[in-house]
């Protein structure tokens, strides 16, 4: 679908508009691919998919505003320019934001070891809602603008033209997918695919599987916030953290599963395969009987195609079915 | 054994059960006793035993007196000497962040009341229930206030308060729609609501009457217009003026985004649609979350426009954003209150009863609505009746409630045509402003009414719900 | 067999819906509570009126369990598929969506801006029902097709694709955020203008319980009114004992028992006969018919919603209530659905309570007052006040009372409230010698 949508698009309009629609989703897909990192690596730990990531991305997000605007630390401390103490005091507000994804795990989620996943779902849902309720008091009445050293700044090459920011995501998560490719061969890496493999099997081999639960929350948990970050910034929301950040999650929701719900490759080709998508439908699909807002739901219909073909995704591994 | 052991925990739930009720039965007979044995005969606890009747609502005719107490039924409490108002308020759902500063107006208002004497003694309380926007929520929070309160401080969304509307109008009971739709002004749907406030519509006349005039005297003989809005009444009112007045003043909208802000979606084609229009003037109807989106996604691609939109579209957090520059030369705000920190009258005393709340420009809208109920609660005193149905009744004969300059006066007699609100405050984004510790709007319309708003005549809502 | 109430002397004893006496007892009285409950009859003692359930003729709380009755029967139809079957959907909202515009066509007013053709509720009730099951069955072979987790955000999918139908059927739906006068639930033969039975107004008792009176008149005071709150619970209640009844039956037929041989062992269950394929498409076509008829029933109940009402969020408090309820068993769902909306009206009770303890100062007061905040220069973690306010505001607080809640519970009891009501009767089995 994605093939023909480009084929004709490259035919019957401007370069300007292809290549917009290109950046565009490249940089919409690389949030959609931190989002369903974080989701990958909760789920490939703990089988389970966490409702509450969006709020976490939120919470996320909005420590950023608070450590970068408000307090400005620790960055203001360091001194230095403005862009590298904006940026350290992100970097600690996405290191907090994951210090509460390993909390939230050892309060909520590690009680429910061996219990049915579906109630370890529903956990995710309570936590949500307690999150998101505190974090929208959190921000208050207003948006809350982040602060960042971005601005409104425009990158041109050529036809090409990115805000500072779109490409500042692009480059970020190219980095953290390699760091996360990495961290997968590492010493820890290699016990947690021991463990959402076979969680007895992990134990009995001496792996801690109550710390591995522990380390995928907290970096899922900071993925989501780097996610919160780049979802809140100009252009595309430059009001800041609002009540709506928290919701940002659930779009990422096609790309996990595009690409398999327990692959890392799979949720970095799932979110840009979704992005770029959804980036097309809303440049070219505007035929009025489509209906107003089509391109928000093209992500869940890519979605629908590939499972009838591929019911587990792209690349997640297929369950082995016994009697 | 086994039956007599099932029989117990049937005795202990029975008696769990049994508990439970005879707490509530207390619990509602001390607030019934109080009003049974209270001054007046007509005073009864309708709202507990299911066998009385509902007081009629009749004046007292005893009185030749200014100050004798009047009639009451439900939510006034004479001996106590308290008024309870319900407040349907969306705290926690899509306008929590909106309608929070609504309420702390309410709040602060009637605290500041109460602090001096209350109305004419009695102590007002709000009791505040959260519909977290859901129709299903209102309908039913609705029914737990009818019994407990005199009238509805407010009643937040369109749909919601006409899904209780007919249920107002049978049981008698005023309220304040936290909505500026323009199906208000419609009698036979305002019959028990009291309408405030210059409705979407007619705002949108306003502005973009305002903003051509602007881009005329700037050089540009036929400006072209663009619009775009979120879904539903509040969006589609607001499109309806806009059509209605490019219409009037002959200038082509080159792209109609009607309902095309949809929450929770990427806005990225909105902004398209409007930078691939070429248009002068962007007229935009939604909040302040997707308002900086849509104009984000925007001015990403080089598009310089005038730019409007509704009162809820402004947030001071705007000019903490990136977007400060750009609003500053591209944006023209308006809303029916005048900002905070305007030296009027009516909000040097909203301020000085908001003391040291964060400033925001909705805490205006609050007092407005709370002032509109003193108002009714004091005519309704002064009359003798203070039932659900006389305040109602009262309220409807309201004329020249003033805001002491903060808002334009209101007035619930007459003509709908007549008494509709028309005029909008015009402001710019100002940094300077917001840097000094405001919100960054400065006024440079105090009143502003656009000859197409002046002239239109409601037959009806600009857009039937 | 009495005082052994589990040993079965037939088969057919042991498949009966109420196998003992005890059972038929208690669920008689429950029967015989819920009639009571909205008739607000009282007691005269002296001068004062006893109400020994009168708390709940409260027409606020009948409104309330009027959504318990209404969120029951949708969970019931999501207890068939997810419970029983083993299907895990996050698309419920959409087949009540469907059931309700089905339901705005057929019944809606005749020559509005809307789509109605104006026929009687005995028509559009069960052609919500059935709309949605066909719809149902649309959806039935993706589920073939996909398994689990990868099911869930499919149907997931499903409520945002439905979303963006309601959202442009403007001639159905109204369009977003406007919406549309739904048909009231009020009986009629065909479009007369007098309801045959009327639901939504006030007026006189019934005589169905006159036989009431007579028995119990010489004590209690039966009133001669009935509210339209009254009469609307006592529709709904009639017709979720009715669905309790379909659901509970349909866990002893042939079918009822494929859809549990399928949840707990798939491959097995086709092995022995039980179509895989055939199975989750009646499934999906019984649980979306629940789902059809309690779309409808709310938005009758309402009188007009909004596209948005069903969305996500709908979907989820579905998933809630069967699994905070105990998957798989009726009374466990019926019991989530109470959790779901009686609980927070028990925490604003609450938190009301608490502001008026804070307020009133006192010993309990005094220590709450440290984390309580009562103004704006006060600071505190929770605040009193609603509106901009240090700390969460009650409104707030209320939410997040209620997402622990949820997370307490199930780190208590994972097997929902069912579980808990499982301890609680094993305990009183064995007292006094329970451990």
């Amino acid at each position: 679908m994605s093939l023909l949508i480009l084929a004709q698009a490259a035919a019957d309009s401007g370069v300007d508009k292809f290549v917009g629609a290109i950046t565009n989703g490249l940089s919409l897909g690389a949030i959609y691919a931190l989002l369903a990192l974080g989701f990958v690596i909760i789920f490939k730990a703990t089988q389970v998919i966490s409702f509450a990531h969006g709020a976490v991305a939120a919470l996320g997000a909005y420590l950023v505003a608070y450590f970068a605007t408000v307090l400005n630390f620790p960055g203001g401390a360091l001194g230095g320019p403005a862009w590298l103490q904006w940026t350290v005091s992100a970097v600690f507000a996405v290191l907090a934001t994951a210090v509460v994804g390993l909390v939230l795990e050892r309060v909520a989620i590690r009680p429910m070891i061996g219990e049915p996943i579906f109630s370890i779902a529903m956990v995710t849902i309570g936590l949500d809602i307690v999150i998101r309720t505190i974090t929208n008091d959190f921000i208050s009445t207003d948006p809350r603008p982040l602060g960042d050293p971005f601005g409104t700044n425009i990158w041109e090459a050529g036809p090409i033209s990115m805000a500072y920011s779109e490409v500042a995501t692009i480059i970020v998560t190219i980095v953290l997918v390699l760091a996360i490719a990495w961290f997968f061969r590492s010493r820890i890496g290699v016990a947690m695919r021991a463990t959402a493999f076979d969680q007895e099997a992990a134990m009995a081999q001496g792996i801690s599987v109550g710390r591995i639960f522990a380390i995928a929350w907290a970096i899922g948990a900071g993925l989501a916030a780097v996610a919160g970050i780049f979802s809140s910034v100009f252009p595309r929301a430059s009001q800041g953290v609002s009540a709506e950040t928290a919701f940002f999650a659930f779009r990422a929701f096609p790309a996990i599963i595009l690409g398999g719900l327990d692959s890392v490759p799979g949720a970095v080709v799932g979110g840009f395969v979704i992005g770029l998508a959804e980036s097309f439908a809303g440049k070219y699909m505007t035929w009025s009987g489509f209906g107003v807002g089509f391109s928000g739901i093209v992500p869940y219909l890519v979605m629908m195609l590939v499972l009838l073909v591929r019911p587990y995704g792209l690349f997640g591994t297929e369950e082995i079915r016994r009697v | 054994m086994k039956v007599s052991r099932k029989l117990l925990v049937l005795l202990f739930v029975l008696g769990l059960i049994a508990a439970a009720c005879g707490g509530d039965d207390t619990a509602e007979t001390t607030t019934a006793a109080p009003s049974d044995d209270g001054g007046t005969t007509e005073t009864t606890a309708a709202m507990d035993d299911g066998d009385t009747t509902e007081t009629t609502a009749a004046p007292s005719d005893d009185g030749g007196e200014d100050m004798a107490p009047p009639v009451v039924d439900v939510g006034i409490d004479l001996d106590a000497g308290t008024i309870k108002i319900g407040m349907l308020s969306d705290l926690t759902g899509a306008f929590g962040p909106l309608v929070t500063p609504i309420v702390a107006g309410h709040e602060a208002y009637w605290a500041s009341v109460n602090a001096n004497g209350g109305i004419n003694g009695l102590q007002v309380e709000l009791v505040i229930r959260d519909t977290v926007y859901d129709v299903t929520n209102h309908v039913t929070l609705y029914e737990e206030l009818k019994d407990q309160v005199v009238a509805i401080g407010h009643s937040t969304g369109s749909p919601h308060t006409l899904a209780i509307n007919e249920d107002l109008q049978s049981d008698g009971i005023l309220a304040i729609p936290l909505t500026w739709y323009s199906g208000w002004t419609d009698p036979d749907i305002n019959a028990n609501l009291l309408p405030h406030g210059t409705p979407y519509c007619i705002e949108a006349m306003n502005m973009i009457e305002y903003i051509t005039d602007v881009a005329k005297e700037t050089g540009i003989a036929n400006p072209t217009l663009a619009i775009a809005s979120f879904p539903g009444d509040y969006g589609l009112d607001s499109m309806a003026g806009a059509k209605l007045a490019a219409e009037a003043l002959g200038i082509e909208i080159v792209h109609d985004g009607s309902g095309t802000i949809i929450p929770g979606q990427d806005q990225l084609p909105v902004a398209d649609a409007i930078t691939g229009s070429g248009a002068d003037l962007v007229w935009i109807t939604a909040n302040a979350t997707f308002f900086g989106e849509v104009y984000g996604g925007a001015i990403a691609s080089g598009f310089e426009a005038l730019w409007s939109g509704a009162g809820p579209n402004w947030s001071p957090a705007l000019l903490d954003s990136p977007l400060a520059d750009a609003l500053q030369r591209d944006y023209y705000g308006t809303f029916y209150l005048s900002p905070w920190g305007s030296d009027s009258e009516g909000m040097q005393e909203l301020m000085a009863i908001m003391g040291d709340a964060p400033p925001t420009d909705f805490y205006g809208e609050g007092f407005v609505e709370a002032k509109i109920m003193h108002e009714a609660l004091l005519k309704a005193y002064e009359l003798g009746d203070m039932t659900q149905a006389g305040v109602t009744a009262a309220a409807k004969s309201l004329e020249g409630i003033d805001f002491g300059g903060m808002a334009p006066s209101e007035t619930y007699v007459g003509e709908p045509n007549d008494i509709v609100q028309r005029e909008s405050m015009v402001f710019r984004p100002d940094a300077a402003l917001r840097a000094a510790g405001g919100t960054g709007t400065l006024m440079i319309e105090a009143a502003y009414t656009s000859p197409t708003a002046a002239s239109f005549v409601f037959e009806g809502a600009c857009f039937e719900l | 067999m009495r005082g052994r109430p589990h040993l079965y002397v037939s088969y057919e004893s042991e498949q009966s819906l109420l196998p003992t006496w005890t059972q038929r007892v208690m669920v008689g009285l429950l029967v015989f509570l819920l009639v009571l409950i909205p008739l607000q009859g009282g007691i005269e003692i002296g001068d004062r009126l006893y109400q020994p359930v009168g708390f709940l003729g409260d027409n606020a709380w009948l409104k309330i369990l009027s959504r318990v009755a209404i969120f029951g029967i949708g969970a019931l139809g999501l207890n068939i598929l997810t419970g029983l079957a083993g299907q895990v959907s996050l698309g419920h909202a959409f087949f009540m969506g469907i059931g309700a515009y089905t339901a705005a066509v057929l019944g809606g007013e005749v020559g509005k801006a809307h789509w109605g053709l104006g026929l009687p509720i005995w028509i559009w009730l069960p052609a919500a029902g059935l709309v949605a099951a066909l719809v149902g069955m649309l959806v039935a072979p993706t589920a073939v097709k996909v398994r689990g987790l990868y099911l869930a955000i499919v149907t997931l999918g499903l409520v945002f694709i439905g979303e963006h139908l309601f959202r442009n059927l403007t001639s159905i739906t109204g369009g977003s955020q406007s919406g549309r006068k739904f048909p009231s639930l009020d009986f009629r033969l065909w479009k007369e203008e007098e309801p045959f039975l009327a639901f939504t107004s006030d007026g006189p008792m019934w005589p169905v319980f006159n036989w009431l009176d007579w028995l119990f008149g010489p004590w209690i005071n039966f009133p001669a009114e009935m509210s339209e709150e009254a009469k609307t619970y006592l529709a709904l209640a009639a017709l979720l004992v009715v669905v309790v009844v379909l659901a509970k039956n349909l866990q002893r037929t042939r079918i009822g028992r494929a859809f549990m041989a399928l949840r707990d062992r798939d491959i097995a269950a086709e092995v022995m006969g039980v179509p895989d394929a055939k199975t989750k498409f009646e499934a999906f076509a019984l649980s979306s018919f629940y789902a059809g008829i309690a779309g409808a029933l709310l938005v009758a109940f309402i009188g007009r919603a909004i596209p948005e009402q069903f969305n996500l969020l709908l979907s989820v408090q579905f998933v809630v209530i069967v699994l905070i309820g105990g998957a798989g068993t009726v009374a466990g769902t019926l019991m989530g659905s109470v959790f779901v909306f009686v609980f927070p009206r028990l925490v604003q009770d609450f938190s009301g309570w608490l502001t008026e303890t804070v307020e009133s100062g006192g010993v309990i007061g005094s220590i709450a007052d440290v984390f309580v905040s009562t103004g704006l220069d006060d600071p505190g973690l929770v605040s009193t006040l609603e509106g901009v306010s240090p700390g969460l505001n009650v409104s707030q607080l209320n939410v997040v009372i209620y997402g622990l809640l949820i997370i307490g519970f199930l780190i208590f009891e994972p097997l929902g409230l069912y579980g808990i009501w499982l301890r609680v009767r094993n305990y009183w089995k064995g007292w006094p010698f329970s451990y």
